[in-house]
């Protein structure tokens, strides 16, 4: 260890002294690089291989390289042309001083990328036939058409099991990545690493609520608003390509960050040649692609009366006060009269709040250079205002990057990259809270006025039920969706400024050392406002703040130096050594104030009492040394072995470090085995070992100074108290050794170009085995602590990819290409430490969704119908009574079973109800170019994969869903018993609950309505089952035609090289079964584990985009 | 950014010194920057008394008020729901890991060994009642319950019997008031009940002492109310002696209550109790501004779980106990009047039990009723609003007679016990199930057999009244 240490150092000081005399006495070399359809190709490098000198063509394809004399010394070398989307082509050429040599390239279109250089990361490369891997690549061009504005998202369905969901379709909203399933469940570590030009970024996602954990906000990813992943701050514009490091064989040499796989950014660069100047300008309109489905026909009320009706004293008079009175839950339901032909008014809720939102995104690039230097300036304004009525909807990004190389000498590049973000959202509360806007837009009766939401002079008049003027503090229920949208206040606001130097030294013709210092920091300011007389259940009826940031930053080094040789045609090799070093801080320091003092402003001095504050620091140091080497066999045998060092602090001091190997194979046998019509085969195979490094300061015991909780949210007694510093013993036991989850992944897979690469399929099989997963387990209170964290979980990720491209038509005017791509995983939990069940994160109820062994990762465990088969024979205390063995001999396997008054019940033990986890996911995309015409489509699919509408749950108890629509009159006999007539359905017929059903009311025909929907065993008696639905969709994503002016006018009359039009539509229709807003949607936020939960969560949009390019 | 540009150096440089090791030891990269890793006893006894003052104070004493008809709920929700005995294991999860956890028992041995280890006897004493306080309530709301093993280095603890439990309290009561007549100094004014005054503390052992020796009368017989009597004797004599919680006006140091009322969302669902408030109306009784609000026709009223609202109206809980800064009386002078009144009665008849009902009630300005075993648990009742031992009173004599709300979950009965909670169900294999526990109210060490949700000290359940 320490001698290659020492050795790397002395290669850094090396570095910085070297520098290398040029002669003017050399070779000159010129050519010219032209397509195989004759069209001169800028921008095409040419080197000459081995001895890093080379250049790239101008405008007209034409080259000049000048070699100095004392490197020419009439030694034999290989002059190539290279081309990202063409075959490269080399030349051998003999350098002799004072010889000018001169030579024209034509290139073949390379469809499957063969020979390119693919940036494997940690500063290593390889080439596409060379990777023992799948490689997924996705270029400026998909990220562009995508008309996303957050990268994470424009990755949906580019790439097989790359699942990526967005939590909705909010300004700002973040978006869910997941590689080959879920391998950990450490909280807040779920997401693939994000690593942009060679350095890591945080890509992190937290919600303001979780300053608040006194109030119960625990998991604020639930209850507060949609924020933003990180990795959105960088513009997609600026990037040139994405590659996805799929599973621990291609991540290994980074160790314990690559546990979910490595998303590795390549920003744009500066080309030679003339100076270019680009200004893209484009406009969206977005709204929400699809309604609630709402009832408009029953108001508010119970048993067909309105409350005035239901609270009317012994005469019979009305009682217009009934609403005054929080204990009068009728208020909330919309059980009243039947209000057609009433004259009564009825209100549009499911539309009310919405209106056409509009994104603009403007950006303005300047790039250029010459041989020696070249640059990347760009600058980008984002705005998008949401599609919610009100103020508090809207994103706006700015960013900044600049990316500059300068050939310091032949031999030495340096180069630096910044780039500067100003982010900021402006949100609207969602989710299991009183004070979302969907909780209170869906569940409010259609004879309800919500507007005005304030008085004639500004006054509180009412939230949902009271209308009682000047009222502030009294519990609405829940808020007027209005008050929502218009008076709370959720916003963030952020700068950060990531980086890097690099520097790339060619030490000998076989020698390059990189070096790469990067850096991220960002502070993020958040403020979230109820204003006095808001709903909820901490204490927000008299005003409340949270205010507090999150501070972030990151520096990392990588060194490395590559070897290489060819020692023969038929032999070659490399091989790298580096070294890595990691540092990143994160501190949150935050307030929460209680009761403001005046309306406004929203800040903590204008509260009159504060929490205790928040002030949480971690840091995580990270020291990595790896090697890899590569070894080319005749030129179509590959192997790679590679070994990485991983220290960190997270780990227990006694096991400061891992190792994490990596080997593969490939090769491409098409060399040997020709067959007809076969123009490229290649087998590979592939093992490595990647993990995830456990959260820190875990390892030692420690005290604490958290709020003891009781009875309800915002109610508790700090250990510090009467002007004495306390403290408590933590809840969670100090654990004494942790090492990092460490997956093995053993892939295999195969790669075909048909017909001259007019075709092409890849196929690939992965089996992974995640082992020493981290979980939390609970201890016996009565043992002291509550729970510890501790590791030896086991989970299995297994599953097929495939990709399928035709190119039918590629000729010079007019191409055409379709392709398709397929996959599934197939997630088990092997082992879980005797645990019975472990709850995902974030935590969420309703239902919750955990690890069980022998079961996929994150099925839903909860109540539902009792069942023949599945439910335990006693249900236990509450249905004691029923002998299920009995009614259900001879019934199939999950016949529901119907009490003997005609109706379900529920059972009360919990069970798996259903997996979110889809079957599998899909895409279908094509592109055609006609001339100046281009023509895209991308239709993503979701297969399957359960969706717990718990949204419909809630609406179908409150009786303003539209399926209660119909129901049965209802009313109460003198015992208090509802009693109801009318609509009648049988339990398993006529698409009602359809199936096999068992027990003595089955085939009974009973009355459906209040008495089923709110007071039956569904929703809020804890069923969740009876919500599930099928998740899968078919959207499509993208759709777009293009324009391309370039005729002599625009030239030399407009004065641009080309103008570019576009049409686009993105998300513009989705197929599905759900019948919630969107399948694609997810409560659990950005970075949890926790998926298909939709409880009041915002719709999505879709949009039609408009975009102007100018290019110069 | 200085910050930043030394660490980029450091960073560089520990690649050359090959200081790999301590780069990953250093700072605040392996040590918990956000908590500490040791503690001071007083740190330890200042979170200790606030966790058990809301142990007092919070969900089991709402709890307490709930069932005992005190205080009633409304609106629908989870207040309303509890008042109709709809509990489960989630309903004291968190109060029966708040005996044993942060702020409970194991902080508790800590601060016991480190006052010992100090030679500080008084400080010693003190925790010891505290501790025997804290286990003597868990007894007494759950029965059966780990305790000998509990807080130590057993995985699953073991659950010791009721009885033994209460005998193991008496034990460590007597202990401390050994310890308290030891050598000081105490807490001094970090002790937020008495100030470090053991004199105090060793009336309050006393008075709990008598506390736990009637909760076991129903089992172990009149040799119990003698207990009490001989321990009440020394118990606490006067409300200057009162055992109160503390509390100040700090958001996270107020009065339960209160907080409950202002801060959860939830405060206007929990009001007056029809029972309690007619049995105050009924002697004009001077407490009723401390525990109530007037309605808006300037009367008192309350809402019967089985019959709704009556003619006065509804009172709040806003009386003037309604204050951030209120101390709840836990262990008190009228407590222990009333053990020696009904001790006495049981014993030796009204006459002996007079005097201490006379002056339970005239120090709270109440004319002389007959001592008789109705008018001291009533009075008992009256006083000890907002205090769990109300329920353990009613538990014993079945006074005042309660109509239950009908919730054939336990046999139409007000539970007598809670579950112990899906924390401990779930880890520890020990833990009855839930139907062991409905069936043998928790002793499946002896499998009593007790018919109903109750305690093992509690065989007898109470009639209903017709």
């Amino acid at each position: 260890m320490v001698s290659k240490l020492r050795q790397t150092g002395a290669l850094l000081a090396f570095l910085t002294l070297a520098a290398t005399a040029a002669s003017a006495q050399g070779v000159t070399i010129t050519g010219l690089v032209t397509s195989d359809a004759g069209t001169p190709l800028a921008s095409a490098s040419v080197i000459l291989d081995g001895l890093s000198i080379g250049t790239i063509t101008r405008d007209d394809g034409r080259y000049t390289i000048a070699v100095p004399a004392a490197r020419a010394n009439g030694q034999p070398a290989s002059l190539v042309a290279r081309l990202i989307g063409y075959k490269s082509v080399s030349f051998p050429v003999t350098l002799t001083a004072g010889t000018p040599i001169t030579h024209d390239f034509v290139l073949g279109t390379n469809p499957l990328r063969l020979g390119e250089i693919v940036i494997t990361g940690t500063g290593t490369s390889s080439s596409a036939e060379k990777l023992g891997n799948v490689r997924n690549h996705v270029d400026s061009t998909a990220i562009t058409l995508s008309n996303e504005s957050n990268i994470v998202e424009s990755l949906a369905g580019k790439a097989p099991n790359v699942e990526v969901t967005e939590q909705s379709g909010e300004p700002g909203a973040g978006s869910y990545i997941r590689i080959r399933g879920t391998r950990s469940l450490a909280s807040g570590n779920s997401q693939p690493l994000f690593v942009v030009d060679g350095v890591p970024i945080d890509n992190s996602s937290i919600s303001t609520t979780n300053f608040n954990p006194n109030d119960g906000l625990g998991s604020g990813e639930i209850e507060g608003t949609a924020q933003a992943n990180r990795a959105s701050d960088i513009n997609p514009n600026d990037i040139e390509n994405i590659e996805i490091l799929k599973g621990a064989a291609a991540g290994a040499l980074y160790g314990a960050r690559a546990g979910q796989g490595v998303i590795l950014i390549t920003t744009k660069s500066g080309k030679a040649g003339a100076t270019r100047y680009s200004a893209q300008s484009k406009l969206s309109f977005d709204d929400v692609n699809r309604n609630y489905p709402l009832q408009t026909k029953y108001g508010q009320g119970y048993y067909g009366q309105s409350p005035a009706m239901l609270n009317a004293n012994d005469e019979g008079d009305p009682d217009p006060t009934a609403c005054d009175n929080i204990s009068n839950a009728f208020c909330r339901y919309s059980w009243g009269p039947d209000l057609t032909g009433t004259g009564t008014p009825v209100y549009d809720h499911a539309n009310e709040a919405f209106v056409t939102g509009h994104t603009t995104d403007n950006n303005l690039s300047v790039s250029g250079g010459n041989d020696r230097t070249s640059f990347f300036l760009s600058g980008a304004y984002l705005y998008d205002r949401g599609v919610f009525e009100g103020p508090n909807n809207n994103y706006q990004r700015s960013t900044i990057r600049l990316k500059a190389t300068q050939k310091l000498t032949d031999r030495l590049d340096v180069g630096g990259n910044i780039s500067f973000a100003d982010a900021r959202g402006n949100y609207v509360e969602r989710g299991n809270t009183t004070d979302g806007l969907q909780l209170g837009l869906l569940r409010t009766p259609p004879d309800w006025n919500n507007l005005p939401y304030k008085g004639p002079n500004g006054q509180i008049t009412f939230r949902f039920q009271h209308p009682i003027a000047g009222d502030v503090t009294s519990d609405r229920g829940w808020n007027n969706p209005f008050w929502t949208l218009n008076e709370g206040v959720h916003n963030s606001q952020l700068g950060r400024v990531f980086g890097n130097l690099t520097s790339s030294y060619n030490a000998t013709d076989w020698l390059k050392v990189n070096y790469v210092l990067g850096g991220d920091y960002y502070a993020d300011e958040r403020l979230e406002g109820a204003p006095q007389g808001s709903a909820g259940t901490g204490g927000e009826n008299v005003g409340r703040i949270t205010e507090g940031k999150i501070i972030n930053y990151e520096l990392n080094q990588n060194l490395s130096a590559t070897a290489s040789h060819t020692f023969s045609p038929s032999f070659a090799g490399t091989f790298t050594v580096g070294n890595t070093l990691d540092d990143r801080n994160y501190r949150q320091l935050s307030d929460v104030g209680r009761t403001l003092v005046a309306p406004e402003p929203f800040n903590l001095a204008n509260t009159v009492t504060r929490d205790p504050t928040i002030d949480a620091v971690s840091e995580i140091r990270n020291i990595g040394f790896f090697g890899q080497a590569t070894t080319d066999l005749f030129d179509q045998l590959y192997l790679t072995a590679a070994l990485r060092n991983d220290g960190s602090s997270t780990y227990d001091r006694n096991h400061l470090r891992a190792w994490f190997p990596k080997a593969s194979v490939s090769w491409t046998f098409s060399k040997v085995l020709p067959i007809p019509g076969v123009s490229f085969s290649k087998l590979r195979a592939a093992y490595g070992e990647a993990g995830q490094e456990p959260v820190p300061y875990l390892t030692t015991q420690t005290y604490s100074s958290v709020a003891f909780p009781t009875i309800a949210q915002g109610v508790a007694l700090t250990p510090t108290y009467g002007g004495f510093g306390g403290l408590a013993s933590s809840i969670t036991k100090a654990t004494a050794s942790l090492l990092p989850e460490r997956t093995r992944e053993l892939e295999t897979g195969a790669d075909f170009g048909f017909f001259k690469d007019k075709a092409d399929l890849g196929i690939t099989y992965y089996h992974a085995v995640t082992s020493n997963v981290i979980l939390t387990q609970q201890l016996a209170p009565s043992s002291g602590y509550f729970q510890q964290v501790q590791q030896g979980a086991k989970f299995r990720n297994t599953g097929l990819e495939m990709t399928a491209n035709v190119r039918p038509v590629s000729r010079k005017d007019f191409t055409w290409e379709v392709g398709a791509q397929w996959a599934r995983n197939r997630s088990t939990v092997l082992d879980l430490l005797g645990a019975n069940f472990v709850q995902l994160d974030p935590t969420y109820n309703t239902p919750q969704e955990v690890a069980i062994k022998g079961q996929p990762i994150g099925v839903m465990y909860d109540l539902g119908f009792a069942k023949c088969g599945i439910s335990p024979n006693g249900l236990g205390a509450v249905v004691a009574d029923i002998d299920l063995a009995t009614v259900c001999a001879g019934k199939p396997k999950g016949a529901l079973y119907i009490g003997a008054d005609g109706f379900p019940v529920l059972d009360p033990n919990q069970r798996i109800i259903g997996d979110p986890n889809p079957k599998w996911t899909g895409a279908l995309h094509t592109a055609l170019q006609f001339k100046k015409v281009s023509v895209s489509a991308l239709l993503d699919i979701k297969h399957g994969g359960v969706v717990n509408n718990g949204t419909r749950g809630a609406l179908t108890a409150y009786g303003t869903h539209k399926t209660t629509e119909q129901r049965a009159a209802c009313t109460f006999d003198a015992d208090g018993n509802t009693v109801c007539t009318g609509n009648l359905k049988t339990f398993g017929q006529g698409g009602w609950y359809d199936g096999p059903v068992a027990g003595p009311g089955a085939g009974t025909a009973v009355p459906i309505g209040a008495n089923w929907y709110s007071e039956g065993p569904l929703f809020f008696a804890g069923n969740n089952e009876a919500f599930n639905e099928d998740g899968g969709y078919t959207k499509l994503r993208e759709i777009s035609v293009g324009y391309s002016f370039d005729t002599p006018f625009v030239k030399n009359h407009l004065g641009f090289s080309s103008v570019d039009v576009r049409i686009a539509g993105r998300n513009l229709y989705t197929w599905t079964k759900y019948t919630g807003y969107d399948p694609e949607t997810n409560l659990g936020g950005a970075t949890g584990h926790s998926l298909g939960l939709d409880y009041f969560n915002q719709p999505q949009t879709r949009s039609f985009v408009f975009t102007l390019g100018l290019n110069r | 950014m200085r910050k930043s540009l030394m660490l980029a150096g450091a960073m560089s440089l520990a690649v050359t010194a090959a200081a790999c090791s301590s780069f990953l030891t250093d700072s605040t990269a392996s040590t918990d920057p956000n908590n500490p890793a040791t503690v001071t006893t007083a740190q330890l006894f200042t979170g200790i008394q606030a966790g058990q003052f809301i142990e007092q104070e919070g969900n089991l004493a709402f709890l307490t008020c709930l069932f005992m008809q005190q205080c009633q709920g409304v609106g629908g929700r989870f207040v309303n729901q509890e008042s109709e005995y709809t509990i489960t294991n989630a309903t004291a999860n968190g109060e029966f890991a708040g005996i044993y956890g942060a702020g409970g028992l194991l902080d508790l041995k800590t601060v016991e060994a480190n006052s010992d280890a100090a030679g500080d006897k008084q400080y010693k004493g003190i925790a010891e009642v505290w501790e025997a306080f804290v286990i003597g309530t868990a007894a007494d709301v759950w029965g059966d319950i780990p305790y000998r093993e509990a807080a130590g280095d057993v995985a699953h603890p073991a659950f010791d019997p009721q009885l033994q439990v209460y005998d193991d309290v008496e034990a460590k009561l007597d202990q401390a008031i050994t310890d308290l007549a030891g050598a000081g100094p105490g807490p001094g004014a970090n002790d937020f009940i008495y100030g470090g005054d053991v004199a105090k503390w060793t009336a309050a052992a006393y008075t709990l002492k008598a506390r736990y020796a009637l909760h076991q009368v129903e089992v172990r017989g009149n040799g119990k109310y003698q207990d009490a009597i001989t321990a009440a004797t020394n118990g606490i004599a006067t409300h200057a002696g009162d055992f109160k919680t503390f509390h100040t006006t700090a958001t996270f140091e107020r009065n339960v209550w209160y907080q409950f009322q202002v801060n959860s969302g939830f405060g206007d669902d929990i009001v007056a109790g029809a029972t309690l408030v007619n049995i105050m109306n009924a002697q004009n009784d001077p407490r009723r501004p401390q525990y109530f609000g007037k309605t808006p026709s300037g009367v008192y009223g309350g809402v019967d779980v089985n019959g709704g609202v009556g003619p006065n109206g509804v009172s709040g809980l806003k009386g003037l106990r309604d204050d951030p800064g209120f101390g709840q009386p836990i262990v008190t002078s009228d407590e222990n009047s009333l053990i020696l009144a009904e001790a006495n009665f049981a014993l030796h008849g009204a006459a002996a039990a007079q005097p201490f009902l006379d002056q339970e009630r005239a120090s709270n300005g109440l004319s002389v009723v007959t001592a008789t075993m109705q008018s001291i648990m009533t009075e008992k009742y009256v006083a000890l609003f907002q205090n769990i031992e109300v329920w353990n009173d009613y538990k014993r004599t079945c006074i005042p007679a309660l109509q239950p709300f009908v919730n054939p979950s336990f046999g139409n009965q007000i539970p007598g016990r809670l579950y112990y909670g899906s924390a401990e169900e779930n880890t520890n294999s020990n833990t009855p199930t839930a139907a062991e526990q409905l069936q043998h109210g928790g002793d499946v060490v002896s499998g009593a057999g007790i018919n109903g949700f109750r305690n093992p000290n509690d065989p007898n359940p109470c009639p209903a009244p017709s």
